[in-house]
């Protein structure tokens, strides 16, 4: 396994990457009460990967995927987004960054006043699209599969209808990197199913490059590549792309 | 199209029954306000009705009056000083002051009694009881007085031809006319200037208590009041009558607690308010918190959840305050009416307006508190 690292390392290098990690340390509270939780995380994401993350409970994946997210402060080591460091950045500086990362939670976190386009509408005026943003939205939450649904509110949605508007409102503008934590936990099987196959579909389209939190075997096989984080520590990288020849 | 989603206005939709409570909440103290200022302003101006009867344009009085029923007196010949001023076509000199009047009935108690008195050939007052030639020459008969029908009906018998005792002296009621004492004098006379020597002795005519001015038809008051003010003397002050009237309200609503009780009314309502609009928009605020921090972690700065939180409250306000003010309008009508008109209780344009940024400050007050809740949602904590 451990082999698997470093062969990984050397075949990135010729890619461009999403995010380029080294020696990163993050730790929860201050003073006596300080914890660290993640401990000399190094790691390339090249453009384009999809890539899944597992482990133990309590292992640090949801923090390692905020501290991507530019949702947190950081001051140990080195995190690049897109090209630009992040240690070190204060919390107003953060707030541009977080622009170019679509974001899909466990719930779903829809406003359930607005529908269906309207949700997907509030990230479309992030980007100043706004005379077009109703356009952009029907036509994403369409490729969704959600066409007949696009003025429904949340509440009128199943739970995976839902999460696909999550989905739609994290995708519609092309970020290029999408974080998600446990995107299928609350779906049945068949619809969490979808939703994945989904995702992939539109991020090698795109190539966005996509980390994915999940404790879901079933829906390992859309990975590039599975990262296995124990006790805040990486253990395990392995790239699927070179074991399985891919069509594309 | 190609406007911003009001998820503000979507928000408060939403859950109707919280909204329509909300509203209601916002028009009961928007109601409770208009009531309060309308007491106050009904009162405020009974305080100082009598002034429309008196037949002047401009008042000269003492800068250490404080309203009319307590005066210092000031020389009369600022009166004849006056008269010399271009604008002014008549001067008239004013005395007041108390007598002890004794009810005529029994158990013949003696209560102060407030005396309005002047010459008779003045046209002081503008009760058309006091207009005939024969009521100034019943005014110019010695020890005779005309007797205020709105006085207290405890001083006694108002009737024509009464005798009774004012200071100690011999008095007949000649005459009757209604004009009230607002909230100076439970009782009034009205008497000659030569009578007021007598009963108020030793009280030199020259002191004058309140002078009045008539002004040429066309002439500006204010220019003359300038012009007044630049050739008299600083022991008077020169007065419109809006003026005189407003000197004399301040007075009683600062000194009687009237102010006081009408002000804290406002001030309950307007808090009352701040705390029903903030309970709506905190519940509002904690139900959304996740979608909240979740458009912070899309790239969304704490300015635009601050422009939601804060157009709810405005859409608030805006709502709460055209039921309230309809509402008010009614029950003041309804005031009016029950009170046959002796509560005055009338709306304005300025009322409404201020009532209207009371409202809206209200509401904002509650939007900018309960704003931090939104504002410090931390988007780490919604994975
Ligand atoms: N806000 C916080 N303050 C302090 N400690 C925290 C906080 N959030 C998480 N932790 C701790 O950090 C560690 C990693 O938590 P994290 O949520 O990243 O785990 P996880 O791998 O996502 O677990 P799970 O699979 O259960 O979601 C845990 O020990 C947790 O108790
Ligand atoms: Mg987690």
């Amino acid at each position: 396994m451990v082999a698997t690292i470093s062969e990984q390392n050397s075949v990135s290098v010729a890619k461009e990457l999403a995010i380029k990690i080294e020696h990163l340390n993050f730790y929860f509270g201050t003073g006596e009460l300080r914890k660290q939780v993640l401990f000399d995380i190094s790691l390339d994401l090249p453009k384009g990967q999809i890539v899944i993350l597992t482990g133990p409970s309590g292992s640090g994946k949801t923090t390692l995927l905020t501290l991507l997210g530019a949702l947190r402060t950081l001051h140990e080591g080195s995190l690049q987004v897109l090209g630009k460091e992040i240690v070190g950045l204060p919390d107003k500086a953060l707030i541009p960054i977080r622009r170019n990362i679509g974001f899909i939670f466990q719930a779903h976190n829809l406003f359930e006043s607005l529908s269906a386009s309207q949700n997907v509408e509030t990230s479309v005026e992030l980007t100043r699209n706004i005379g077009e943003k109703r356009q952009l939205a029907v036509d994403m939450l369409g490729q969704l599969g959600l066409s007949d649904r696009v003025d429904y509110k949340p509440n009128a949605l199943s739970g995976g209808q839902k999460q696909r508007v999550a989905i739609a409102r994290a995708m519609v503008n092309r970020p290029k990197i999408i974080l998600a934590d446990e995107p299928t936990a609350a779906l049945d099987k068949a619809s969490g199913r979808d939703v994945v196959t989904l995702m992939r579909h539109f991020c090698e389209e795109a190539g966005t490059t996509v980390l994915m939190v999940t404790h879901d075997n079933r829906i390992l096989d859309v990975a590039d590549r599975i990262i296995n984080l124990v006790d805040g520590r990486l253990e395990s990288d392995s790239d699927l792309e070179t074991q399985t020849s891919r069509i594309s | 199209m190609g406007r911003r989603v009001s998820v503000a206005w979507m928000n408060l939709l939403h859950e109707r029954t919280r909204l329509l409570v909300a509203i209601a909440g916002v028009a009961f103290a928007v109601l409770l306000i208009f009531m309060n200022l309308g007491f106050l302003g009904a009162l405020t101006a009974t305080t100082t009705n009598f002034y429309e009867q008196f037949n002047a344009d401009l008042f000269l009085s003492s800068p250490e009056t404080l309203e009319v029923s307590t005066t210092t007196a000031f020389p009369r010949e600022r009166l004849y000083q006056a008269e010399g001023i271009p604008g002014v076509s008549r001067v008239m000199p004013l005395y007041s002051g108390y007598v002890l009047w004794r009810n005529p009935d029994p158990p013949h108690t003696s209560r102060a009694m407030f005396v309005w008195a002047y010459n008779p050939d003045d046209p002081v007052f503008l009760m058309p009881e006091l207009e005939t030639p024969s009521a100034r020459r019943i005014l110019q008969q010695p020890n005779v007085v005309f007797y205020d029908l709105r006085s207290r009906p405890d001083f006694g018998s108002s009737e024509i031809g009464t005798v009774t005792e004012a200071a100690r002296r011999q008095v007949t009621i000649g005459g009757n006319y209604s004009l009230g004492g607002g909230f100076a004098a439970d009782g009034t006379l009205i008497m000659s200037d030569q009578n007021f020597v007598r009963y108020l002795s030793p009280r030199p005519l020259d002191l004058v208590d309140t002078g009045l001015i008539q002004l040429t038809p066309g002439a500006n008051p204010e220019r003359v009041v300038r012009a007044l003010e630049q050739a008299l003397p600083a022991d008077v002050d020169v007065y419109t009558k809006a003026g005189i009237m407003l000197r004399d309200q301040t007075y009683w609503i600062s000194s009687t607690s009237i102010g006081f009780i009408f002000g804290l009314g406002v001030l309950v309502s307007f808090v009352v308010g701040i705390v029903i609009v903030y309970q709506i928009l905190y519940t509002d605020i904690r139900d959304h918190l996740p979608e909240y921090a979740t458009m912070k972690a899309m790239g969304y700065r704490n300015r635009y959840l601050f422009q939601i939180v804060l157009q709810e409250a405005l859409l608030l306000a805006a709502m709460g305050y055209v039921p309230g003010l309809i509402v008010s309008l009614g029950l003041y009508e309804l005031t009016l009416n029950a009170t046959a008109g002796s509560l005055p209780v009338q709306m304005n344009l300025s009322r409404v307006g201020f009532v209207l940024v009371l409202t809206i400050l209200m509401c904002s007050v509650s939007g900018l508190i309960s704003v931090r809740k939104a504002l410090s949602t931390d988007p780490a904590e919604v994975f």
